[in-house]
Parts: structure tokens; sequence; C-alpha cells
């Protein structure tokens, strides 16, 4: 049980990483180098407010996630951990 | 400024907050918000919007309601400036800034062009015939130069500024300028992507401002050479002061935080006036009510003319009505001197520590000679105009 | 107004050199498209391959944005690296930006997300850069130009009206100088509204002075000019004036007629009003195809051969009409050259281009 749970957070958060690099044109970052922890604003992988709305809709695109303003995205959208967190909590 | 001046002669308005300029009065004395669900289209969205009321008749045109609001506001500005529908026999431009109209964005041609691989052409003739300057110009038979301004929201203003530049310079004596938009799919999607409509009505500059509301309509100014208004026997004691536009070169949405485009466009707008910021009586600001645009407009504002300079919004009445906005507000602007007096900043209720700055909470005296209007928009587009009043009317 | 740098980007290349090379060597054919829908086949297109455009560092600073302000920014940059104006960063420069048809591909793939995912889900990414003034926006922002910042359109007169408020810009000194040019972009469902209402030359050959029934090819790219009213020492040419529509004179003598005929009006025998028997005329619209504001590959054009003093032939001389057409290659020397452009309408516009003295 606990296996299978791990290989699914796993597996979101590769999915979230490729869909950061896609989705947000990111061009000289692989999904392999985005670290789990690494801080996905400012210092880090540097996206700006602009990503901040556009990883709003990627999320209701590909996981059918509704984040409902940006003061709780402000916390979901710290680090590819916090993402896959609210998206293993949240998923339909 | 080197150069005659640039009177005003003219002005029209059409908005949700009325279909001219003195129902717009009347709605603004009375702090109405004739806000509502969208009806133009079918929406899931949430979002209260600002709808201009019905086109009438005479105005309509099918399938370009855009088209239809910049008729009527020019008609207005015509009759005030005491012009028929004819202007051949004047050298007259015409520079209306919009957004949607400038665009094939028509969905229903869209998806059939997506299903079935062809589409009517019909959406298409509307486009190639839509050019907004170049129809205002053959509906009022301009011959001198006409311009579509597509600088989003600051369109309007931008304009009215190229319009400045061409009186000026000789190259037409009399302009009908402003902006026009449509309420529109696209844009409600796309500010509603951003994050940045509000599900209630707006609160410019308010504390907890939500976001805007989109609305549509027209506002359009006859700006005329002195000399060309003397020549037609017609006096005016408004006139276009100055305009300043400057870009922030910093990001595709959000403000410059110090607003470094916004003050240098302001300046330049008042060094062109030869005035200081304290001869502005008041300001008609952009204000939104989105989070970033009131704190960085209020914040210069507050440095340029001092945390209790009379200022107001007039968003709340009329919604944000994006390539409109710049030129109903130049005519809100006018409308302050001329009158002596600006409606409330309706939506504004409690005062942001981080502005520091109140509009104006109600009907409030106007006694001065000039006033400011300012637009910003995506892209870091900035512009700002100066409407002056003669003191001897 | 005088020109002191240019940026060309276009079918066959990034820089002045490219387009000096397609003035030289003539037609080519341009590449085909499929068509995605109808009945199927493919036609020609003289599209941009930015594939192939050598770049690194610039487009760096744009990765969210679409191709058309890639381009805009691009031919900015080299109009700006070109001018050779030793202070020009510490200038207040004013940017116009032109554009027929604005993003309409960046339009459509917003649709697309309405129509896929719903009206709640539709990328802010893709809308902020349909908005026409992105292209500007992204010139302001990688070229970091503070001056007055504008994105016009007037269709096929969209370049020229653009010209003439720059020339309004620095007259009145609103700036030092003024970064003006255009932006335009082939896309499917453009290309199909063409194929619709034009007629598309099968073989991807526009020719200009057939006029009725007249050809199309669509093409894209941006060219811009870097204008001010400087000293007229290492300029490319002056733009004497600019006149849109209304009220003309006979205008300057000239050396050349270049007309900016290139299928986008079915009928364009309105461009045999300003052919004359005493100047030859010439259209370089088969080099960089069909598009609102060809006018300013045009000016372009007429620009480099007034620098060079060499004026190019003709790339498809197709005469039905007899018009006195410039068939080789002139070193005689050239001062003046008019551009023209008619509308729908038949109004016309002129760009009298001047060397510099």
């Amino acid at each position: 049980m606990e296996n299978t749970k791990e290989q699914a957070l796993s597996q979101v958060k590769k999915d979230l990483k490729e869909m950061l690099v896609s989705g947000l044109s990111l061009d000289d970052v692989t999904p392999d180098e985005i670290k789990d922890d690494e801080p996905l604003f400012g210092e880090g992988l540097g996206l700006d407010s602009l990503d901040a709305v556009e990883i709003v809709v990627l999320l209701q695109r590909n996981f059918n996630i509704e984040v409902k303003d940006m003061d709780q995205g402000r916390e979901i959208f710290q680090s590819v951990n916090t993402l896959a967190d609210y998206v293993i909590k949240n998923r339909k | 400024m080197k150069g005659e001046r640039v009177l005003i002669t003219g002005c029209g308005a059409v908005s949700a907050a009325g279909m001219n300029r003195s129902e717009t009065l009347d709605v603004f004395a009375r702090g109405q918000r004739n806000a509502g669900p969208v009806t133009l289209f079918e929406t899931a969205l949430p979002y209260p919007v600002f709808e201009v009321r019905e086109i009438p008749r005479a105005f309509f045109l099918e399938g370009q309601r855009t088209l239809s609001l910049a008729l009527i506001a020019a008609d207005e500005a015509l009759g005030e400036a005491r012009l028929s529908k004819d202007l051949s026999s004047y050298r007259v431009g015409v520079c209306m800034g919009t957004t949607v109209a400038s665009q094939l964005n028509d969905i229903e041609f869209y998806r059939s062009y997506r299903t079935h691989g062809s589409a009517p052409m019909t959406a298409a003739h509307r486009y190639v015939n839509g050019n907004i300057a170049e129809h205002l110009a053959r509906a009022v038979k301009a011959r001198g130069p006409s311009l579509t301004v597509v600088n989003a929201c600051s369109s309007g203003t931008d304009a009215i500024g190229v319009a400045l530049s061409w009186l000026r310079s000789g190259l037409c004596d009399i302009a009908l300028a402003g902006g026009a938009d449509e309420m529109n799919r696209i844009p409600l999607c796309g500010f509603g992507s951003l994050g940045i409509v509000n599900e209630g009505l707006c609160a410019p500059f308010d504390r907890d401002r939500q976001g805007l509301n989109l609305g549509e309509g027209a506002g359009v100014l006859v700006l005329e050479t002195a000399a060309s208004a003397r020549r037609r026997g017609n006096a005016a004691d408004l006139y276009l002061a100055g305009y300043g536009s400057e870009s922030d070169a910093y990001h595709l949405t959000a403000p410059h935080p110090e607003g470094v485009g916004l003050r240098a466009s302001i300046n330049r707008a008042l060094a062109e006036s030869g005035i200081a910021p304290q001869d502005v009586s008041f300001v008609n600001a952009h204000g939104t009510g989105t989070i970033d645009n009131d704190v960085v407009e209020g914040k210069v504002l507050r440095d340029l003319f001092g945390a209790d300079v009379t200022m107001l919004s007039t968003k709340g009445f009329t919604g944000h009505t994006l390539g409109a906005a710049g030129g109903l507000e130049a005519v809100f602007t006018a409308a302050g001197l001329q009158e002596g007096w600006i409606p409330a900043s309706i939506g504004f209720s409690t005062l942001d520590e981080d502005i520091g700055l109140a509009p104006a909470r109600k009907k409030t005296t106007i006694t001065g000679r000039y006033a400011l209007s300012t637009s910003l928009a995506f892209g870091g587009n900035n512009a700002a105009l100066v409407v002056g009043r003669d003191g001897k009317a | 107004m005088n020109i002191y740098g240019m940026g060309v980007l276009f079918n066959r290349g990034r820089g002045i050199a490219s387009y000096e090379a397609a003035l030289r060597q003539g037609w080519q054919k341009p590449s085909e498209v499929e068509a995605p829908y109808g009945p199927g086949g493919t036609y020609p297109v003289y599209q941009v391959d930015l594939e192939q455009i050598p770049d690194r560092t610039i487009l760096k600073k744009m990765r969210r944005s679409d191709k058309l302000s890639k381009m805009a920014v691009l031919a900015a940059h080299d109009a700006v690296d070109d001018c050779g104006i030793p202070d020009i960063r510490q200038k207040n420069v004013g940017i116009i930006v032109a554009t027929g048809h604005g993003a309409h591909p960046t339009t459509f793939e917003f649709l697309d997300g309405i129509l896929d995912f719903g009206e709640a889900a539709a990328s802010p990414t893709v809308f902020s850069n349909s908005v026409h003034n992105a292209a500007a926006s992204y010139i302001a922002s990688v070229l970091d130009i503070h001056g007055p910042t504008l994105t016009v359109t007037q269709f096929l007169f969209s370049f020229q009206a653009a010209l003439q408020l720059a020339k309004v810009w620095l007259e009145e000194e609103r700036c030092d100088y003024v970064l003006v040019g255009s932006a335009d972009l082939y896309g499917e469902v453009m290309g199909y509204i063409g194929n619709s209402m034009l007629t598309t030359a099968d073989d991807g050959k526009i020719r200009p002075f057939h006029f009725k029934p007249s050809s199309h090819v669509p093409g894209e790219g941006s060219v811009f000019f870097l204008a001010g009213n400087g000293p007229s020492q290492s300029v490319y040419c002056s733009v004497a004036d600019v006149s849109v529509g209304g009220d003309q004179g006979d205008g300057a003598p000239a050396d050349l007629i270049i007309l900016d005929a290139d299928g986008m009006l079915p009928d364009e025998t309105a461009y045999l009003a300003s052919v004359s028997g005493d100047i030859p005329a010439a259209s370089y619209t088969p080099l960089f195809g069909s598009m609102m504001t060809g006018s300013a590959f045009t000016c372009a054009a007429g620009a480099l051969m007034l620098k060079n003093q060499v004026l190019y032939p003709n790339p498809v001389v197709d005469n039905p009409h007899d018009v006195r057409l410039l068939k080789e290659k002139t070193d005689a020397p050239a001062r003046a050259i008019h551009c023209i452009r008619y509308n729908a309408h038949a109004e016309r516009a002129v760009i009298n281009l001047r060397g510099a003295p």
C-alpha cells in the first residue's frame, strides 16, 4: 500500500515537472533538472505572476483541479513538492 | 508648447452609465451602478459586466457592435461641435483606439472552420470592413489621416494623443479621436484566466478590492485647432493641453512596481501643458480595481500630487471598457472641469494603507483649470492627458 | 526624417544582406503548405522559418512569446544595431509597430483553449500574447526602450500611417528617434480566408503588373527602421514625405516608382494611374509575398537602393499593360524613389524617399 502511494506521488511529480516545462515554455531547463523542493518563484526556477495564473489553468486542464484564488495559490505553488501534495489530495 | 491651442469642441460618451453625456452625468450624480450578468452572449462565467442598454436602430450594424458604439459617441460629439455628418469640406483626421474590433475572433466562425474545414465568410467580411478609424472616417467623409490604435487598455488615450500630434503638425484642422470597445467573450475569458476579474462589483483603490469588471462603450472628442474653430465661428473653453506616453519596458502583463512609465508619462503631459502638479485640480485615474494596477497607480499619484489629491476612478460606473476607456475618461475629465464637479469614486469605502490615498468619497466641487486622465495598459504602456479650461468662461 | 538603421526578417532570412541578396538574385519559388482542411492539396506561402534564424540571445529573453513578437523583436533589434549611433541607448526612442492583422494564430490558439477546455480554462499566457501590442511590449522590454510605444493598424495603409506618425513625433520632439516598422504573420485560418476572398497564384509567382485579375501569395515577416532628424551622414536615405489618402499633389520627380501591387486587392488597376512613361516602375512583392504591411519591405528596398546607388530590376516582368518596367540593374545616380500602395477604396498612399545629400 505504502509502496503504491510512493509510486503515485513520484508519478505526479514527474507529470507536474513535464507540465511546467512544456506549459510554461521553460526553454533552459528539462523536467529532470527541476528539484522537488526547488522554489518555483523568485530565486529558483524564476517564475513570475503570469506563470502563476498559467499554472492555475494547467492544473485545471491536466488534473481537473481548481485553485480558487491566488492567496491559496501562494501556499500551493511553492515547489513541486507542495504542488504534488495538493494534486494528490484534490484529484477527482 | 509650440503651435496653436487644440480645443475640445465636442464630446460624446456612451457606456452602461448612459447613452450620452447628460444621462451619464445624472447616473454619476446618483451614484448608480448599471451592472448585471452578461446578456450579449451565452457564458458560464460568473462575472457581472457593464453593458450598454440598447443600440438605437439608426446606429445598429449587424455583428459590428464596436462600430455602432463609436458612431453613437461620434454623433453626439459632432453635434456639440456644431458639425454635420459630412465633413468633406474640412481637413479632418480620425484616430480611434480599440482592442476587440481589431481582431478576427468570431468564435462561431472559428468553430465552423475547425469542425468542417470551412466557414461562412460573413465574419471575415465584417472583420475586413471593420477597421474602426476607417469606418468612422468614411461615415463622416473625413479626408485626413485615419488610424486605429491598438495599444490595449491605453488605446483611447493614445489615440487622442496621436490626434493632438496631427493637429499640432498641421496634418489636419479637426480630428475625431477616442476609443470604442464592445463586450466580448475573448477579453472576458482572457482577463478571467488572468485572475483579475471580480465576481462582485469593482472597488477601485479600496483595500478589499477583488479585481475589475468589464464594460463596453465609446468616448469620442472633437479636437480642433483654435484657428479652425474661429473660422467656423465656434468657441470652446476646453482644450487638450498635453499628452505623455512612456513604456515600462518591464513585463507583458504586470505594471512596473514603481510605476516608472506612468510617472514619466504624467511628467511629460504636465510639461507639455506648461503646468506643475499643484495646478492639477483632479485626476481621473485608470483605477481598474485590480490589486496590482491600483497600488502602482495610487503610489505614483500620491508621490506626484500628494496624499490629499482630489482623484477618482469612473470604472465603478462603466466597468473597464478597454480600448474605449481612454476616450470615455477624457470625456468625463472634460465634463468635470466644465460642470465644476466630479462624482464619488463609486465602489470605494476603505483606505488601503499600502496606497495611502483615498479617491473622492462623495460628489466633489471642482474649481481648477486643469485635470489629468491616466491610462495603464498590458505590455507596460502608460499614457496621460491634461485637459485645460479657460479661466474666462 | 532620416533612416539610420534597418532590420529585415523575411522568407529568405534575417538581415539586410539577405534582403539585398534577394533583390539581386530575383524571384524564387516559395515553399508549399498543406491545406489542412477543405479539398486538400498544397498552396504557396513565403514563410519565415525561425528555426533557421541564427539567434541564441535575444529570443532567450522571450520564452513565452509567439512568432509575431519574435519576428518583430529580431527585426527591431537589428535596426537599432545597424544604426551606428553610439549613444542611442541614452536617447529617448519611441516605438511604432504597424500590423495588418496582429497575432491572429495566437488568437485562434486562445479560441482553441476555450473550445477544448471551456471558458474558465483558457490560457492567460496565450491571451496576453494575442493582444495586438504584445510585440511592441517585447520590443520595449527586450531592447530596454522606454519612450512612447504604440501599435497601430490600418490594414493596407498600416505602415504608411505609422511612418507618417513617426515623422510627426520627431518634428514635435516627442522623442529623439523612432523605431518604426511592421510585423505580419501567415496563419492557416487567415490563409483560408485569403484563398476564399482573393486569388492565389498557384505557381507561387505574384505578377504585380497584371493588376486584374490579380493573384497573391501570402508572405510574412518584419521590417524595422531606426529613424531620426539628426545629421544626414551615414544614412540610408531620408523620408521626404508620407501622404496617405486625401488630396495629394503631383509629387516631386522620381528616378523609380515602386508599386506595392501584391494581389491583396482583387482588382489593382488603380495602380495604372500612378505609372508613367517617363519613370520606370518596379515591384518587389514577389520576393517577400503578399501582406498588409508589405509596404515596409518596399520602403526598405527603396532605402537600400538609394544608399547603394543601384536600382535592382523587377523580379517578375509579366507586363500585359505595357508599363515602363525597370528590367536591368541600373547604376545611374538615383536621387528619389516613390513607394506607392493603393487600398480597397482606390485611395493612394505615397512614401517619398530621397537619397542623402
